[in-house]
């Protein structure tokens, strides 16, 4: 009897300790289930009147498709025209617009060191498919020293994949609009 | 089954987006038929209908050569003797940018570099097989053809 007991006392310590410890959105989630995480479709960059040339475009937004699929922060990542995308509720749209975009050279880089910089701005926008924008900032890639002029796209594409992962998204609902 | 290459066989670099195959890894471009094929000596042969590429951009490019090994010889050489290094260790490439939707509608983008003047022979190719192909150098060779007929 005694031992009975201490065993229920032991298991009403330890559901204690687990609500202590828990945050209360973690029990929150328990209690619900899964939340359902977003889907995002890559959208193709808008140069809006900027002369960046079509394969820094088409560059950037290859990156943003490896970069964004590597941070694992959506459930999927989709291209843009992608029939797959038809019918998801919980879709968010990634449209990227070229703010500036500086020409560099690779050689005027290597000769002079402080010249030569290729450099892009953009604006990443995280929107509904019904036009909400959930998220909004600028972003830029740079390369200044060493490497190829096509990588700035690359770092452009991983400071709007580390942008979208610091920030806080709100749930999806049913109907694929945001909470 | 496979057929000869209805057009000359180009040594091209997949800079990126290609699917299946790793960035910057070297390779032959060929049209088949109405197939664009990008073939390596080891790994998978890519091959892309050309119905399939919704549009193709030729681009000229100035590159160092050498890779990192050239850049940290660059960056040991003293009084400055890598920047002259490097005034001459450079050499012009064409870019060859590809638009293609996949079998599911998605957009992708694919970019190959090419030595200097090839890039002509597969915009040529392209152009022949009625893929839009654009370009700064195209347009001003074009708009020179123009001003060579008004005359």
């Amino acid at each position: 009897m005694s031992s009975r007991i201490i065993s229920l006392t032991a298991v009403a310590i330890g559901v204690a300790i687990v609500q202590f410890v828990l945050p209360v959105s973690a029990l929150a989630e328990i209690n619900r289930g899964p939340v359902p995480r977003w889907r995002v479709e890559v959208n193709p960059i808008d140069a809006r009147g900027s002369s960046i040339a079509p394969e820094f475009k088409i560059a950037i937004y290859e990156n943003l498709v490896t970069e964004v699929t590597k941070s694992k922060q959506f459930s999927a990542v989709l291209r843009s025209g992608d029939s797959s995308a038809n019918g998801v509720s919980n879709l968010l749209i990634l449209k990227t617009t070229v703010e500036s975009y500086t020409a560099g050279s690779e050689t005027k880089r290597a000769v002079t060191t402080v010249t030569g910089a290729t450099m892009l701005k953009v604006r990443s926008q995280l929107c509904t498919k019904d036009g909400h924008v959930v998220l909004e900032r600028v972003v830029d890639g740079n390369v200044r020293f060493f490497g190829g002029n096509l990588r700035a796209t690359h770092n452009l594409a991983r400071n709007v994949a580390n942008a979208l992962r610091l920030a806080t998204l709100p749930e999806p609902l049913a109907s694929g609009s945001a909470r | 089954m496979r057929t000869a290459p209805s057009g000359p066989v180009l040594r091209a670099r997949a800079v990126l987006g290609l699917a299946g195959v790793a960035n910057n890894s070297m390779g032959e471009l060929s049209i088949q038929d109405d197939v664009f094929v990008y073939s390596r000596h080891e790994g998978p042969t890519v091959r892309m209908p050309l119905s399939a590429i919704q549009g193709a951009f030729l681009s000229q490019e100035d590159k160092q050569v050498g890779g990192m090994p050239m850049a940290l010889v660059r960056a040991a050489t003293p009084y400055g003797g890598g920047r002259v290094i490097g005034l001459f260790a450079h050499k012009k490439y064409d870019f060859m940018t590809l638009e293609y939707f996949d079998s599911h509608g998605g957009l992708h983008g694919t970019i190959y570099q090419l030595n200097k003047g090839q890039g002509h022979v597969l915009a040529d190719e392209l152009g022949a097989k009625g893929v839009h192909v654009s370009g700064l150098e195209i347009a001003a060779a074009q708009q020179r053809l123009e001003t060579n007929n008004v005359k």
